[in-house]
């Protein structure tokens, strides 16, 4: 659904502190996303890799962008509006165009209701489709669009379905949506192999078929290389690094980037740490548990 | 470990003699919708000193393959045949399979140790390390507790951690630390096989990294035989000596782990294989694995990998291909279950399982 | 929606108990017919209907009490009174705690700081003693009425069950899709998180219903409570009162305590039950 126009979202020093008891080690609070500014924008379509270990805030920033949870300071804004002092209406066009892929794929559905509820939901309040009839068709084209035969997924409850049919789901109910942002929040980091090589396929598709601009965060620098891109390391809440995959990759300029690469495993028997020098590893320090705030990241 | 069983280990070891000779192993699940078999007919060899690594997907039936060796199958799963048979360094050979409950549990720690997933979040969070090391050694062999305290420098040496860990909690060292803590444990008797169950998953990178390196430091400093069991091809990579595939309850390949990555057999190898990110190099599309995985209620009939198989051919849909080695001229060829190399395989004795 | 058979299948601890409890409500629904067809055309807890202190026989399958009234007669009105009772109390301890528990639990906050603040005065309240200084002074309470006092002193358990319950589903990821969705907040507690949580607001009013029969049963055999409704308590204590035991007149003394043992085994099984089914590691189905 594209309009011509060029869709913005500004994230503009975002920070995100997070404060409670559990924080005392750190001085009562976590900052767990660092006066963060970058822009995503729909023209050209693309793919921006948003890479971090566990506890780096990318999560956070996700939930930050998608409208879930107002920062501490710093705004978000979509074609120049703050998201979160939208009216009722710029909110719900808000979200009609920016819409996220979660990693889990047990949790993503209710587990109460059928999978068809998950595709419904958005038809209705979205306003999709102007009758039953059309919304099915709807349902089964985009079902069809990302490889799923609605026989084999209409009906069923989400324990039938695989974790990378339940995934690609996600990917139909966008498809449905036609959202200009798509926020992938670790999307195959709970897929196999072979079935993440499909889905990260899909994403590719969205882009170069639907004109759709997606944020990858992960923390699996392959998949990163993988889809290419634009790319933005993330490390303690800040980005310490950003440009071109094929750049950043493979000529890493910042520190925790080259660490980052270095420890990444290599596919490659011939190419092994062992047969090289060690590389001194710098270790996070401190796990920090929140009981009763919520955590940073799963 | 001493400096004379370190080197009588080396001696062993180079030999590659086995330790542990699996054949028709079963294992099934009892469940509501039916009897799942999620092992079903697993022949491998290990061999002492060298690390094997066990690949496949959620739902191949590994781990339930690792729980089934160290015989920790838990209702309501259970061994539905098969046998396991261990070589001791010392001592008759014996079938795990057939030993008592109590009997497997003299054999486990000692000779035979688990490392399960996530198993760094099992430390005891308000005991210190030293004292958890203290707990697992005497519970498990009858040295007494203050000989037991004196080991424990050594074996966090063993893991490259410095001895003053031992008087730390939990909660105050990293992910990697805790990790490598949990290693040290698991062979803190003495092992001569660590198995470990997806060593690196959801771990971050760098802590990966550092178990990986322990993991190997294990076999090349102290001669221990693991067996490495994930579905993350890179770590097999960078750690197994060979690689065993797993697809739907049963050994698909077995073989060097160069020539699983560089020259695979088998035709789900080659989508595993082709399924694997690179960082550098040309970027092109991968293709992965078509289809979705077959259910062990139900497995296909035939050679299991059929519904999914480029290659496909009226054969495999009726009859199951043996495991059996790709005659090639080397010592020791690759094994492979699959109708395209029945003509190149020799079928032949339970000797010729070898790989 | 899922499952009202699947849950019901998936566990016999459960059928079991359902079964139990469903047997005993429909007994205590159905204790006028019942109690006629006992009677056999008079009325069987009419003072001096039989002889007094009968053992079991075929005319009084469980014998008679001191006033000459079929014991088998009286346990059934009992039953249905300990039900009522303990039903009402259970419905508005239940519907109290569930409102407090979705407030508290999904707007969080300070909403969430006074309610479980006041949930966990009443819980630290020592209720007994409560009970039994306002049954000393009210004597003369209806069903009703009591059922309305014990209500107050259960509602809080529920609430704080619930509420941790809803605090674990809040950050599901099924909600966060339920706000990109555009949904509102009620709409998500009504649609994502109540179906959800039914088997557990069904537990709270299952041990709320309990929880208030025992306690007024506690009561009545000290001898404070209403004494003129039958119920199973008061049974008790004439039981205890009139020296059955050692009349060696013991169905007075065993039927209440049977019937009570049984309520309390039912309730457990389903507790039991319902945790197999919501905890996979305890159902006996599993994976590869």
């Amino acid at each position: 659904m594209t309009d011509g126009r060029e869709h913005r979202i500004e994230v503009q020093h975002v920070t995100q502190e997070f404060r409670g008891a559990a924080f005392r080690s750190t001085g009562g609070k976590l900052v767990a996303v660092n006066d963060v500014t970058f822009a995503l924008t729909d023209n050209p379509p693309q793919i921006i890799n948003l890479v971090g270990q566990s506890g780096s805030g990318k999560s956070t920033l996700a939930r930050i962008i998608l409208g879930l949870q107002k920062p501490t300071s710093g705004t978000v804004t979509f074609n120049g509006k703050d998201i979160y002092r939208l009216s009722r209406r710029d909110r719900a066009e808000f979200l009609r165009m920016v819409q996220p892929v979660f990693q889990d794929p047990y949790g993503i559905f209710n587990p109460f209701y059928r999978v068809d509820r998950v595709l419904w939901k958005p038809i209705k309040k979205f306003r999709l489709a102007k009758s039953r009839s059309q919304g099915l068709e709807l349902i089964e084209r985009s079902l069809r669009a990302v490889d799923l035969r609605p026989e084999d997924v209409l009906g069923r409850y989400p324990h039938q379905l695989s974790g990378g049919q339940r995934q690609r789901v996600m990917l139909a109910r966008i498809h449905m949506l036609q959202p200009r942002f798509i926020i992938a929040d670790e999307p195959v980091s709970m897929l196999d192999a072979a079935v993440r090589v499909a889905f990260l396929n899909l994403l590719i598709d969205f882009r170069d078929k639907y004109g759709m601009t997606t944020l990858f965060i992960t923390h699996d620098l392959s998949t990163s290389y993988y889809v290419g891109g634009e790319i933005m390391v993330m490390h303690k809440g800040r980005i310490v690094e950003s440009g071109r995959v094929d750049d950043v990759l493979l000529h890493p300029q910042h520190p925790y980037t080259r660490t980052l690469l270095a420890s990444v495993p290599v596919p490659d028997p011939d190419a092994r740490w062992r047969d090289k020098a060690a590389v001194a590893i710098e270790e996070e320090e401190v796990v920090v548990e929140s009981p009763n705030m919520e955590a940073p990241n799963p | 470990m001493t400096q004379e069983s370190i080197a009588r280990e080396r001696t062993r070891s180079a030999e590659g003699e086995p330790l542990l000779e699996v054949r028709d192993l079963r294992v099934y699940y009892r469940t509501v919708a039916g009897i799942s078999r999620a092992v079903d007919g697993v022949d491998l060899e290990v061999r002492r000193g060298e690390i094997l690594g066990i690949a496949g997907e959620s739902g191949s039936g590994k781990s339930t393959l690792t729980t089934a060796l160290l015989r920790l199958t838990k209702p309501p799963g259970f061994i539905a045949g098969g046998s396991v048979i261990f070589h001791p360094r010392e001592g008759a050979p014996v079938d795990l399979m057939k030993l008592s409950d109590s009997q497997v549990r003299e054999y486990r720690w000692r000779n035979l140790s688990y490392l399960p997933q996530g198993s760094m979040n099992s430390l005891n969070p308000v005991m210190k390390i030293e004292d958890q090391f203290v707990d697992v050694i005497t519970q498990h062999s009858d040295i007494p507790a203050r000989k037991a305290r004196e080991m424990v420098p050594s074996l966090l040496e063993q893991v490259g951690l410095d001895p003053h860990v031992a008087r730390m909690y939990p909660h105050e060292l990293s992910g990697g630390m805790k990790q490598r803590v949990i290693i040290a444990m698991s062979v803190a008797l003495n092992s001569d096989l660590v198995v470990a169950d997806e060593p690196t998953t959801a771990l971050d990178v760098h802590i990966q990294r550092v178990v990986i390196q322990t993991l190997a430091s294990l076999r090349d400093e102290f001669g221990m035989t693991v067996i490495l069991v994930t579905h993350d091809m890179a770590v097999h990579a960078e750690l197994a000596d060979r690689v065993a595939v797993m697809y739907a309850g049963k050994i698909v390949e077995v073989s060097d782990v160069h020539q699983i990555f560089k020259d695979p057999k088998h035709p789900y190898t080659q989508g595993l294989i082709a399924s694997i990110p690179k960082i550098g190099g040309e970027r092109r599309r991968l293709s992965g694995i078509g289809g979705n995985a077959p259910s062990p209620l139900n497995w296909p009939p035939g050679c299991r990998f059929h519904p999914r198989c480029p290659y496909v051919m009226d054969v495999c849909r009726q009859q199951e291909p043996p495991l059996l080695p790709l005659v090639n001229g080397r010592q020791r060829p690759p094994v492979v279950a699959c109708h395209l190399y029945t003509q190149q395989q020799v079928s032949g004795g339970s000797d010729d399982r070898r790989s | 929606m899922r499952g009202v058979r699947g849950i019901w299948n998936s566990s016999n601890k459960l059928k079991i108990g359902l079964l139990i409890i469903l047997f005993f409500v429909v007994v205590a629904v159905l204790n006028e017919p019942i109690v006629r067809m006992i009677g056999r055309g008079k009325d069987p807890i009419e003072t001096a209907a039989y002889m007094p202190w009968q053992l079991p026989n075929r005319t009084n399958w469980l014998g008679t009490d001191r006033y000459g009234r079929d014991i088998l007669a009286l346990a059934v009105k009992g039953l249905a009174a300990s039900l009522q009772v303990g039903a009402v109390a259970g419905l508005i301890s239940t519907f109290i705690g569930v409102l407090v528990a979705f407030l508290a639990g999904y707007k969080g906050g300070r909403v969430d700081s006074i309610l479980s603040g006041v949930a966990d005065m009443f819980l630290v309240v020592p209720s007994l003693p409560i009970l039994i200084v306002l049954s000393a002074y009210v004597t003369n309470l209806n069903l009703f009425t009591i059922g309305l006092i014990l209500a107050i002193f259960s509602w809080a358990l529920a609430a704080r069950v619930i509420r941790s319950q809803v605090l674990s589903l809040r950050t599901r990821p099924y909600v966060e899709l339920a706000k990109v969705n555009n949904m509102g907040d009620l709409e998500i507690i009504f649609q994502e998180l109540v179906p959800n949580l039914l088997p557990f607001i069904a537990v709270g009013f299952a041990n709320a219903v309990l929880g208030s029969i025992f306690a007024l049963v506690g009561l009545e055999v000290i001898g404070l409570g209403p004494s003129n409704v039958i119920d199973l308590g008061l049974m008790l204590n004439w039981a205890i009162g009139w020296g059955t035991l050692s009349l060696g007149m013991w169905p007075l003394f065993v039927t209440p305590i049977f019937i009570l043992g049984m309520l309390f085994f039912a309730v457990n099984l389903i507790n039991i039950g319902l945790e197999e089914t919501y905890n996979p590691r305890l159902r006996k189905v599993a994976g590869a």
